[in-house]
């Protein structure tokens, strides 16, 4: 048994090393980095793309470097940066793949940009942990101050640039996003209707939830692609991407509701009875007591949601005829340099590792975190 | 038992029943589905006093504290404390809540905020006490029950007699007129028993009212002014702990007692 | 007498606890009542600029294209089309169900395996294939497998010279007769085996031996197809390459071959880890029990931890089937004739799109719904009864 496994793993292995080492021509990709990572964009409206990465990834190391989790954790530095290479090594490698492929500068200067963002980020939520002062605002200003810098770098490369211009991994990630931020008050407030003791309000989100959560994501976005334009006045006339983005937050919010919703479910009932013994009213408590809890307890389920969505963002290329990353990479081959060369496997293979490295470091960040939770929750 | 029965005989005990009950219950049933948890319940409690529920498991102990701060809804007849009735008028029952503070058989702490934040939340947030005050008055009340270097911490990293400790300063927090316990040492381990019946002691001791549903006879000696044995949702006997313990008229205290002395 | 007033005061309507809450209820439905208001305002100011048909009368239009691997005749009428792609959809809903699930309890067992070289891959199938789209893993099967990679008709593999496998399509070896024949039969030897595996476990208990049931069982199940087959004449035929085609056997058309691996290749990585998830559910104890009461571990697989690790698994199994039914969609990417491709096949030939992507849309939330319902079904029979 070992024997056969062992003889069909290992010849696995040696063909892909000889395809990425010896047989893979990865000229294709080379020449055509810009156009996969992020399409047409145009190049002096480049630098607001790093900022907005960097912005993003402050915001993410701040609201991880600020969490009270690991409160019992003490790591010596040295222990910490095994602990970070360990999490973190596979984006450093494919980071580094990047630039090694792009062969510029400017790109080597971004990633030291995004760690600066990363460790500026870690400080400032350490700084609130440590300084009372900050530690007063309350979580609900403090997170989304800190990502304002991030929102408004969004916003302004939305109005700068035509989403015509956009292509590639831009979009996916993007997309996945705006989506995510945009679906949590929606999901949040179809939780809480699913749960309501009003028989019409849990009626009315039920049927919501059931409806998005039976159908395949790929009609609905089909749909979205020649129905959205009835539903809105005329004078907004939407184009693929604002297609995409609405059904993947109305898609997404279904979904997150019944995550919170299983969240809401599992606080115990003495926490709403403590409350109100208190005198507390229903909706304080509701925001006070059961949100931040349901919300804390869910964080891995909505990591899981979110990496779901980061993987969907390809069928709005299918579906809307955008530009994503996938659509791409399989024009890329089409190309005259290319075409005919069967360079399918490369260009695939280049799309396949972003969104692998990717979805494999957030599912393992969000094991880890679960594992955590369980901990300190009582 | 008729309300004016009920008076006489807390009267010849020697209990300290007045004209100014802080909670009165006349005539109160409450039905869960087919079942009556309280039947007829005719119960007062008067100024300052200490009012030990006993009974067996189902008896209805718990439902009828919980139907004093509507944590449920009684069916028929009438409750009013400290000179509000409680009724579905949404006023009413916050005027109430704010004068009763409960606590919990399983603590209930708010585990996602520190001790402090869980005694000073109430008053911040129904008072409209500025923080300061606030946390002034959470830290006093950790020193009236003897733990004030556990203010910083989260409620998982206390002990159970010290959780259920911050769960009493918390509802003090409130300066309730009287005060509801729901079993307030049965999930606890032993050796922490002591220490929360100590804090419960010192309360009865600085005057609060309060009604204690428990198991621990010995604390009932000691501290009650008056003991109900309830049985079957009906209150079955009243009277001093002497009576009640060493004298039980009725069958049912009789068996009762029997069972667990 | 003690301060109780002599009647209960009147509660104001405006604070009464019942009438706010209607009042409540109301007020959201109003808000939602305004949105869809103003949606269905926008609907029809938008309608009648567009004169776009909005009901359903192109499903009696002609069809005008036909469906490869089928009869399908360009004159019939678009409901026939979707009638097609509705049995095309389910056709591969049940074949990727049934060889996702095997599959993905074979690799699921693998992971808990003593053998580390049987372990590290099935975990390193496992993490690879979850984390990559499934749009990816299929446009890789079709582009880079199917028309790259497998020859061209001239050249075909034929493995084992029982299949022939070229860019056209993997053909197997069929029988020849009656399918709907033999379905019956081999649903009549199921019945037979069930009855069987009754009448011998009554007799075993009667008698104190181990029960031959799965044995005898096994035989009745195949004895009816087998004699069925015999008497009514069905023969193999294996396939070969004819022209530009193949002849004889059943060719499995090459979008159909890409849908179902990328399928179930994918659904089963998620199923692997439901098992594995399912097996490390079931207490410790359990497993201490059977080797305490020294059953044998076939015995303790079978008979004690599988069955308890199955209820629990039950829920998120069908999930995942409903998952899969759902990425069927997909197979319109690379022009499988599934419901949603007819679907948009019909659109541009002319069919008005959103009643035809609605239509389509509620074909899949019935089946969903029916697919649920049965999944329901089974978790409560095998729901434990509790206290």
């Amino acid at each position: 048994m070992t024997v056969v496994f062992g003889y069909v793993g290992l010849w696995v292995i040696w063909t892909v090393i000889e395809f990425v080492f010896v047989t893979g021509r990865w000229e294709i990709i080379q020449v055509n980095l810009k156009l996969l990572l992020v399409g047409r964009f145009p190049d002096e409206l480049m630098w607001l793309v790093g900022a907005s990465l960097t912005a993003l990834a402050f915001w993410v190391a701040a609201v991880a470097g600020g969490s009270k989790i690991d409160l019992n954790n003490v790591q010596t530095i040295p222990q910490r940066l095994f602990d970070y290479t360990r999490r973190f090594g596979l984006i450093v490698a494919l980071a580094a793949l990047l630039i090694f492929l792009a062969a510029d500068i400017a790109a080597l200067l971004l990633a030291f940009q995004v760690l600066g963002g990363v460790i500026v980020g870690r400080l400032v939520g350490l700084a609130r942990r440590k300084v009372s002062v900050l530690g007063a605002i309350p979580s609900i200003i403090w997170h989304p101050m800190l990502g304002s810098p991030a929102i408004a770098l969004v916003l302004v490369t939305l109005m700068e640039s035509t989403l015509e211009e956009w292509g590639g991994f831009l979009i996916n990630f993007y997309m996945a996003i705006i989506s995510i931020v945009l679906c949590f008050p929606l999901g949040v407030l179809l939780a809480l209707g699913r749960r309501s003791s009003f028989p019409i309000i849990r009626l009315v989100t039920t049927t919501y939830i059931e409806l998005i959560r039976g159908a395949p994501l790929f009609v609905l976005l089909l749909l979205a692609g020649v129905a959205l334009e009835f539903f809105i006045p005329p004078s907004i006339a939407p184009d693929a991407i604002f297609r995409g983005v609405t059904v993947f937050t109305l898609f997404t919010a279904a979904y997150l509701a019944e995550i919170v919703r299983g969240g809401l479910q599992s606080i115990p009932k003495g926490q709403t009875e403590a409350g109100k013994a208190l005198g507390l009213s229903t909706t304080k408590i509701t925001y006070l007591i059961t949100m931040p809890q349901a919300l804390r307890n869910v964080i891995p389920a909505q990591i899981g949601q979110f990496i779901s969505l980061f993987k969907d963002t390809t069928l709005a290329g299918a579906a809307l005829n955008i530009l994503d990353v996938l659509n791409v990479g399989t024009a890329i081959t089409k190309q005259q340099d290319f075409l005919g060369q069967g360079l399918i496997y490369e260009a695939l293979a280049f799309v396949a590792l972003l969104f692998w490295v990717g979805s494999y470091v957030m599912s393992r960040e969000s094991q880890r975190l679960e594992k955590r939770l369980g901990v300190g929750v009582r | 038992m008729s309300s004016e029965v009920f008076k006489d005989a807390t009267r010849m005990s020697g209990g300290r029943a007045s004209d100014e009950a802080i909670v009165a219950m006349e005539g109160v049933y409450k039905r869960f589905k087919d079942f009556e948890a309280l039947k007829n319940i005719n119960f007062q409690v008067g100024k300052q006093e200490v009012v030990v529920v006993i009974g067996p498991s189902g008896s209805g102990k718990s439902t009828l504290i919980r139907c004093i701060n509507r944590l449920e809804e009684h069916d028929d007849g009438r409750i009013i404390v400290d000179g509000t009735e409680l009724t579905t008028d949404v006023r009413n029952i916050q005027e109430i809540r704010k004068e009763t503070g409960m606590v919990f058989q399983s603590f209930n702490l708010f585990p996602h905020l520190t001790v402090l934040a869980n005694i000073a939340l109430a008053p911040r947030q129904v008072r409209g006490m500025p923080k300061s005050e606030a946390e002034a008055l959470a830290r006093e009340l950790l020193e009236r029950v003897k733990i004030p270097e556990q203010a910083d911490k989260f409620p998982a990293q206390l002990s159970g007699g010290q959780q259920q400790r911050v769960a009493i300063a918390r509802s003090l927090a409130m300066k309730p007129k009287v005060m509801l316990f729901d079993e307030p040492t049965s999930a606890l381990d032993p050796e922490m028993i002591n220490e929360v019946l100590d804090a419960i002691k010192q309360l009865a001791q600085e005057g609060m009212t309060m009604v204690v549903v428990t198991h621990e006879m010995g604390f009932a000696k000691e501290v009650a002014d008056r003991v109900v044995f309830m049985a079957d949702g009906e209150i079955v006997e009243v009277g001093t702990p002497s009576e009640i313990f060493d004298n039980p008229k009725e069958e049912r205290t009789q068996k009762f007692l029997a069972q667990i002395l | 007498m003690s301060s109780l007033p002599s009647a209960p005061a009147k509660v104001p309507i405006w604070r009464d606890v019942r009438v706010l809450r209607w009042l409540f209820q109301i007020a959201v439905l109003a808000v939602v009542g305004l949105i869809i208001y103003w949606i269905w305002g926008n609907y029809q100011t938008n309608i009648e600029r567009s004169s776009v048909q909005t009901d359903l009368r192109f499903l009696d239009n002609p069809a005008s294209f036909t469906i490869p691997g089928n009869d399908f005749d360009q004159s019939s009428p678009v409901r026939a089309a979707f009638v097609q792609g509705f049995l095309n959809t389910i056709q591969v809903a049940l074949v990727g169900i049934f060889f996702a699930t095997i599959l993905g309890t074979i690799v699921g067992i693998a992971r808990l395996s003593k053998n580390l070289v049987v372990k590290t891959i099935a975990a390193a199938y496992v993490e690879v294939i979850r984390n990559l789209p499934l749009l990816l893993l299929l446009t890789f099967m079709n582009l880079a497998v199917v028309l790259q990679t497998f020859p061209r008709i001239e050249d075909a593999w034929k493995p084992l010279d029982l299949f022939v496998i070229s860019n056209r399509g993997l053909a197997i070896p069929w029988f020849e007769g009656s399918a709907g024949q033999l379905s019956l039969l081999v649903l009549a030897g199921i019945v037979l085996a069930v009855i069987v595996v009754r009448l011998e476990r009554a007799r075993a208990d009667k008698v104190g031996r181990p029960s031959r049931a799965l044995l005898l069982g096994t035989l009745a199940l195949a004895i009816v197809p087998v004699v069925g087959w015999i008497t009514l004449g069905y023969t193999w035929t294996l396939p070969f390459v004819d022209g530009r085609g193949t002849s004889g056997g059943l060719r499995l058309d090459p979008s159909f071959f890409a849908l179902i691996v990328a399928l179930v290749v994918y659904t089963s990585s998620h199923i692997a880890e439901i098992v594995r998830g399912s097996i490390l559910a079931v207490p410790r104890g359990q497993g201490e029990a059977a080797d305490a009461l020294a059953l044998s571990n076939s015995q303790k697989m079978r008979i004690i931890i599988l069955p308890q690790a199955f209820r629990v698994a039950m829920p998120a199994l069908g999930n995942q089937y409903l998952n899969l039914i759902k990425n069927s969609s997909l197979g319109a990417t690379i022009s499988y004739f599934e419901l949603t491709q007819i679907a948009q096949i019909t659109v541009g030939n002319g069919s008005p799109a959103v009643p035809a992507f609605t239509l389509t849309l509620l074909v899949y939330l019935a089946i969903s719904l029916f697919t649920s319902l049965f999944v329901n079904y089974f978790n409560r029979r095998l729901a434990l009864v509790e206290r």
